[in-house]
């Protein structure tokens, strides 16, 4: 049985599950790197899933589904970066509306613009990037070899190996440019940034707006590369989970990503354990439990001892 | 020809004016001086200047050309640096990065951080300031990020460095160090505004001085017209007694008693190694010793914020070795920390609810859960009058007090609540001369009616005049014990900098019990 479990498949799988988790967590890791929470990250990533999808429905082309996806993460977020940077107010309360508005705004736009609640349509979805052959001379050892990196490796959709372009490029960024060291600076001590002419303002701004493209760019990932039809609600959570992969990867993009990969392989194995459900006979909800109760456990034990930036979830005040 | 000057500044905030039409001058190669009491709005001027503040009216004079500051980036193009009274220093970066933050060399966008540490590196030299490039700012002494601060100023091009109370932090050797790379500065070409409450130091290093009080200035002068008891006199408005009279201790029943502690720091290191001390009920122990010694690791113990790995800490005799901060105030210990900012208050709180912090669950603060504003205000306003707090009312934020004001806020606190033992780290850093008196006054008058104190303090004048007797600690242990009437600044500073060296140091950990405990008691 552990042979029809432990698959190129599964880690396939667990890339793909990863990939949603992994863009929101990197949009959140900067986020809270300038010292803005962004809870809101669940709120986002659905309304960017919904834009793509309408966009790809009344377009034609899942691309620009992807950029309408982007663009919609960044009009949500600016709500967020105006309330919490411009207007100073409470960050988790501002979250939590986005959250309930994005709910509320793309099931009234599924009833005005396709006349019923629940899915929309099925749409084109975005095909992946390379294609070979799988079972080239299986049986073999290189084949099987070639076998597994070729479904573990090549057999993904252009977001997913986005998400791991982006999370190396962000790291690398976060250390290395004169962005990146503003980022790390203005959440932890915003007065400092201010004192040596740096606006803080705008340094925040520009990271909520860019958390906003990447939670949209997650939505987009799900619907046009993955589920291919958009349904209410259908980010679950995965906003939330985003953000204790963040944490769990100590607000770092490449740490984002490890985590989720982590949670995603999770997700993956616990889709391929219900298939033996009737052997193993443990009810199906313990299996979909599983990712929550890993996020529940990281966040408690693992990450008890994690600080993130000092001045998060505050406002700044000049003067 | 004047390099700044400014003419008629005038800034109000709700309910203060903080500066009424002040204006000074500052030449190339002068050091100015600006004294005043806590609150007296040396700071918001100098922050006028460096742009972090509007003025309401008045005009700014860069090399005779009029300026309208706007923002601290115009300022430092303007070749105006300034070390804040609040290091301006992001903790877990490092030394480069803090230093060329908002300035990093390298090409689009990328930090080319060679070169920033090679520059670094050059203006460290320049003016032997040595620090590690590479050091995070967190691992450093105040002396240390202070140097930071100064090379952050020279890297950004200052031409005016601006030192907002750099010497409140700073150990003896650390002040004298600070002095040569300010003169240096000056031999160099560049002006500074230098404020301080130590009145030696401004007669030691200004050209010209200039005395503010409530907003205005009130006089200028020059060291040689003038010495120190005129210049707390230009700056209270009437005669300051520099150092308080004290009777004799009459030393009651031992209060604390520490025995062999060995305690941890936050990287696990044995930061002290077996102390053994005891004070008695109307006695005034100082410890004395430069920072990083162990003794914030030793006053966090006693307090309750952190665990000893070893002996017994007891106060009247229970023991509070593994007490919390609660069990410790309520036991009858009560400590001003030596970071006002990070540990003595909640700046988003205002001053009342500042004051009746730790107290906040007892009448008249609270019964059954249930807090009492009026109570609470009223007490408030109680302790600004007996303190002295500069601040139109107690609803204001601790955040918008003077440096000096926040710190007679803890201090009323602290002392307000009649505690059994005081444990009180740098209790008058950043005050002015007035204040000093009057919180010293507070100490003796602690012992004077049965209480111990324990003092710790880098502050050697304070030692000598507060203590009754002084213990040295140097790397973690108690190297030397004096009654005050032995000591020197000397022979004290001696002991402080290892100089009876390690020997002292075993002869005393083979010994530990006996030749520390109270005087009183033997
Ligand atoms: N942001 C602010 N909001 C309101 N009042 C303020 C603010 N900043 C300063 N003040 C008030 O302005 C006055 C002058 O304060 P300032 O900090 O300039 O004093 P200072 O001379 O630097 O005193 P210290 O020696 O204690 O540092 C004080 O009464 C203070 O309470
Ligand atoms: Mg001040």
């Amino acid at each position: 049985m552990l042979g029809d479990i432990i698959t190129p498949d599964l880690f396939a799988s667990a890339f793909r599950m990863a990939t949603p988790l992994a863009l929101a967590a990197i949009g959140g890791t900067i986020c809270e790197r300038s010292g803005v929470v962004n809870i809101a990250l669940e709120g986002i990533m659905l309304v960017g899933a919904f834009a793509g999808v309408a966009v790809t429905l009344a377009f034609g082309s899942p691309w620009l589904g992807v950029v309408a996806a982007v663009l919609a993460g960044v009009a949500i977020a600016a709500i967020h970066a105006f309330t919490s940077i411009n207007l100073r107010s409470d960050q988790v309360v501002s979250g939590t509306a986005i959250n309930i508005l994005a709910l509320g705004l793309t099931g009234f736009l599924m009833e005005i613009m396709y006349g019923h609640p629940g899915t929309t349509e099925a749409i084109i979805t975005i095909k992946p990037v390379f294609r070979f052959a799988t079972e080239r001379g299986s049986g073999t050892f290189f084949g099987v070899i070639w076998n597994w990196f070729n479904t573990i490796v090549l057999s993904h959709t252009p977001i997913v190996y986005g998400a791991i372009i982006i999370a190396v490029v962000a790291q690398w960024a976060m250390y290395n440019t004169r962005w990146g060291l503003h980022l790390r600076a203005l959440g932890e001590h915003p007065r400092a940034v201010d004192t040596v002419g740096v606006s803080v303002v705008r340094g925040r701004w520009i990271a909520v707006l860019m958390s906003g493209a990447l939670a949209g760019l997650a939505g987009a990932n799900l619907t046009l590369e993955q589920v291919g039809s958009f349904t209410e609600n259908m980010t679950n959570g995965r906003g939330f989970i985003a953000l204790a992969a963040n944490i769990f990867g100590r607000w770092t993009p490449v740490g984002s990503y490890s985590a989720s990969l982590l949670f995603g392989f999770f997700d993956a194995l616990q889709i391929k354990l219900q298939i033996f459900r009737g052997e193993i006979n443990i009810p199906p909800q313990f299996f979909l439990m599983m990712p929550y109760v890993l996020t529940v456990v990281v966040l408690a034990g693992v990450v008890g001892r994690a600080v993130g930036p000092a001045a998060v979830g505050k406002p700044y005040k000049k003067g | 020809m004047p390099l700044l000057e400014l003419r008629e500044i005038t800034k109000a905030f709700p309910g203060v004016l903080a500066n009424d039409r002040v204006s000074m001058k500052l030449d190339k190669g002068e050091i100015v001086a600006l004294l005043g009491e806590n609150g007296a709005g040396k700071s918001t001027l100098m922050n006028v200047v460096y742009g972090l503040l509007t003025a309401d009216d008045g005009e700014i004079l860069v090399d005779e050309k009029h300026v309208k500051i706007k923002s601290p980036r115009h300022a430092i193009d303007l070749g105006i640096g300034m070390v804040h009274q609040h290091f301006m220093l992001v903790e877990p970066l490092t030394v480069t990065e803090n230093i060329v933050l908002g300035r990093e060399p390298g090409r689009f966008g990328v930090i080319d951080f060679a070169t920033a540490r090679q520059r670094v590196r050059e203006i460290s030299d320049r003016y032997s300031l040595k620090v590690d490039p590479d050091a995070k700012i967190i691992d450093l002494s105040v002396g240390m990020q202070q140097r930071v601060e100064i090379l952050k100023a020279l890297y950004q091009g200052a031409r005016v460095l601006i030192l907002d109370e750099p010497t409140a932090v700073l150990t003896p050797q650390e002040v004298t160090e600070l002095f040569r790379v300010v003169r240096s500065l000056v031999d160099e070409g560049l002006s500074a505004v230098f404020i301080t409450h130590k009145l030696e130091e401004v007669i030691a290093i200004a050209d010209r001085i200039l005395v503010m009080r409530d907003g205005a200035v009130v006089g200028e002068t020059t060291p040689s017209a003038t010495d120190e008891i005129g210049l707390a006199r230009m700056m209270v408005g009437r005669d300051v007694v520099l150092s308080v009279e004290k009777g004799v201790s009459q030393c009651g029943d031992v209060v604390l008693s520490v025995n062999d502690v060995h305690i941890e720091d936050d990287r696990s290191l044995e930061a002290v190694k077996g102390v053994s001390f005891a004070i008695c009920g109307g006695e005034i122990l100082a410890i004395a010793g430069v920072d990083g010694n162990g003794q914030r690791e030793l006053v966090e113990s006693i307090v309750g914020l952190r665990r000893p790995t070893r002996g017994t800490i007891e106060l009247k005799g229970n023991d509070i070795t593994r007490a919390n901060a609660r069990a410790s105030i309520e036991a009858g210990v009560s400590h001003i920390p030596e970071d006002r900012q990070r540990r003595g208050l909640v700046l988003e709180f205002n001053i009342a609810e500042n004051i009746i912090l730790g107290d906040h669950r007892e009448p008249p603060a609270a019964d059954h859960g249930i807090m009492h504003p009026k109570a609470i205000a009223e007490l408030a306003r109680k302790r600004i009058a007996d303190y002295d707090i500069r601040t139109p009312s107690e609803r204001v934020l601790a955040d918008s007090l003077s440096g000096g004001n926040q710190q007679k806020v803890v201090v009323a606190r602290e002392i307000g609540r009649n505690p059994e033992l005081l444990v009180a780290a740098q209790p008058t850093r950043g005050l002015d001369v007035g204040a000093i008196e009057f919180v010293h006054t507070q100490i003796i008058r602690e012992r004077d009616s049965g209480k111990a104190v324990l003092l710790v303090t880098f502050e050697l004048e304070e030692v000598l005049s507060l203590a009754d007797r002084i213990l040295v600690i140097y790397e973690g242990r108690i190297v030397k014990e004096f009654a005050v009437a032995d000591a020197d600044a000397e022979t004290l500073g001696y002991f402080m900098t290892g100089g009876g060296g390690s020997k002292l140091a075993e002869e005393q950990e083979s010994k530990p019990v006996e030749s520390s405990v109270a005087g009183g008691d033997k």
